[in-house]
């Protein structure tokens, strides 16, 4: 917990309705990373995204569970925590970095539905409920653009290009 | 990027897996990828749920630290925690392809690393006569006495505390120069269907034994123990890295390892089943998991 507390903590928070989601989240991500923390390897990326993937599982189920919860009191509600500051990817991590600069490099429309299912947890579906956009074409955007992603961490692999449509 | 010759991904198949690293997918969509069972595929997946990850760390502010109450909430509730079952993953969670790979993965190894071996144990269980077997692999070295290691030997450490040695197998393997070195079982009794790993790091002089399906021993009898074959040593005189005992009712077993002499560049390691305490040199007579590092 010294080595990762801040960073699970800050994940919980950016991707949690309220503190006490955030508090509940971390303490599940914890347990999560104890279970899993001799699968990691670093062949296969750097543990600050090791971490990531096993807090974003875990908070996105969070999320789908709570979507179904009636609204709460607006002044409960975290602020989002949005790619609006991007500049301390570079210390992050690597693929942080690289993922930061895939991102300037995408179209507005392309951005925002990655934000939206990315960090705010919407499915494709809800996504284009949101965004009042034919739900191919919210496909269409969220594939370019983690297509695109990938590409920029230098994860390569045969047959797929960010242009497959 | 660079350019590879294999087909393109259908497109409804590369939806499913965008799908599957954004939001999960239904138990339907699920079973259709399943069906497919392609070794290319759950790389793609993999890499496309750690460019999600990685999205999530952009522009991330760290600076605010874990809050006291919580760790304090967390620490009191992990041994509860860890000691229940596993909680299911979420239906919708997107980790069954990279979980595929990590397994077809180990399973790989696993065999490979016994086939590999099947020579290098007959040179080493017909030991001193080392020219042959894994000795044969180890980089040559001029003849040396043994090195001057004193009884007692280390004592197994108690496998009490296994989530810290998970940890701290975890943060050995993030730590650059770390090797993982699998062991497969030997023909010895009751050693066919072992499987072991050693996460070792030279700088750092650590690493950690995982052990499973070694029989259990009584200490009063017998005690397994380790050795780390150092090419920079003569390969005749293995560095020991400690005995360990192996409880009943625990099929996987984490040992520190603790190197009596520095080791400058490991090799391969084994280990051994010894009289109480250890040997300073092994017989060799029950050697029950070897391997080596490629």
């Amino acid at each position: 917990m010294d080595q990762y507390g801040a960073l699970v903590w800050s994940l919980a928070r950016r991707l949690s309705r309220t503190r006490a989601d955030a508090e509940d989240a971390t303490q599940e991500i914890f347990v999560d990373i104890w279970r899993s923390a001799a699968r990691f390897d670093p062949a296969q990326g750097s543990d600050k995204v090791f971490i990531a993937m096993i807090a974003r599982r875990r908070l996105i189920d969070r999320l789908r569970r709570k979507s179904a919860e009636p609204p709460m009191d607006p002044e409960e509600v975290l602020e989002s925590l949005a790619w609006a500051d991007p500049g301390m990817s570079s210390e992050m991590c690597t693929e942080a970095e690289r993922c930061a600069q895939a991102l300037k490099e995408l179209r507005p429309e392309q951005r925002e539905v990655l934000e939206l299912g990315l960090l705010h947890g919407l499915s494709q579906s809800e996504i284009a409920a949101k965004l009042r956009m034919p739900l191919g074409t919210v496909k269409s955007f969220m594939r370019r653009g983690l297509m695109r992603l990938r590409e920029n961490m230098q994860i390569d692999a045969p047959g797929v290009s960010a242009g497959a449509r | 990027m660079s350019e590879k010759t294999q087909a393109p991904i259908d497109e409804a198949v590369l939806d499913l897996l965008i799908k599957q690293a954004v939001e999960g997918l239904e138990p339907a969509e699920q079973r259709a990828l399943d069906a497919l069972d392609d070794a290319q595929l759950s790389g793609i997946a993999r890499e496309l749920e750690q460019a999600a990850a990685a999205a999530l760390l952009v522009g991330l502010d760290t600076s605010e630290p874990l809050p006291a109450m919580l760790r304090e909430r967390i620490e009191k509730a992990a041994p509860a925690a860890l000691a229940g079952p596993a909680s299911t993953a979420p239906a919708t969670t997107p980790t069954r392809p990279a979980a595929r790979v990590r397994r077809a993965s180990a399973g790989g190894g696993w065999w490979a690393a016994a086939a590999c071996l099947v020579l290098a144990l007959i040179g080493w269980l017909r030991l001193p006569s080392n020219q042959s077997g894994l000795v044969a692999h180890l980089p040559q070295t001029h003849p040396q006495p043994p090195q001057p290691q004193t009884q007692p030997q280390p004592q197994a450490q108690p496998p009490a505390a296994e989530t810290t040695l998970e940890e701290q197998r975890a943060a050995l393997l993030a730590q650059t120069g770390t090797v993982d070195v699998p062991l497969a079982g030997t023909a010895e009794p009751g050693a066919a269907g072992v499987k072991a790993d050693v996460v070792w790091n030279e700088r750092l002089q650590q690493g950690v034994l995982r052990v499973v399906g070694l029989p259990a021993n009584d200490p009063t009898v017998q005690q397994y123990q380790l050795w780390i074959f150092d090419a920079g040593r003569d390969a005749r005189y293995p560095v020991d890295g400690g005995v360990f005992d192996i409880p009943a009712g625990r099929p996987t077993v984490l040992i520190p390892i603790r190197a009596q002499l520095t080791v400058h560049s490991a090799a391969a390691f084994a280990v051994t089943v010894e009289k109480p305490g250890g040997v300073v040199v092994s017989a060799r007579d029950h050697v029950v998991a070897l391997g080596k590092i490629t």
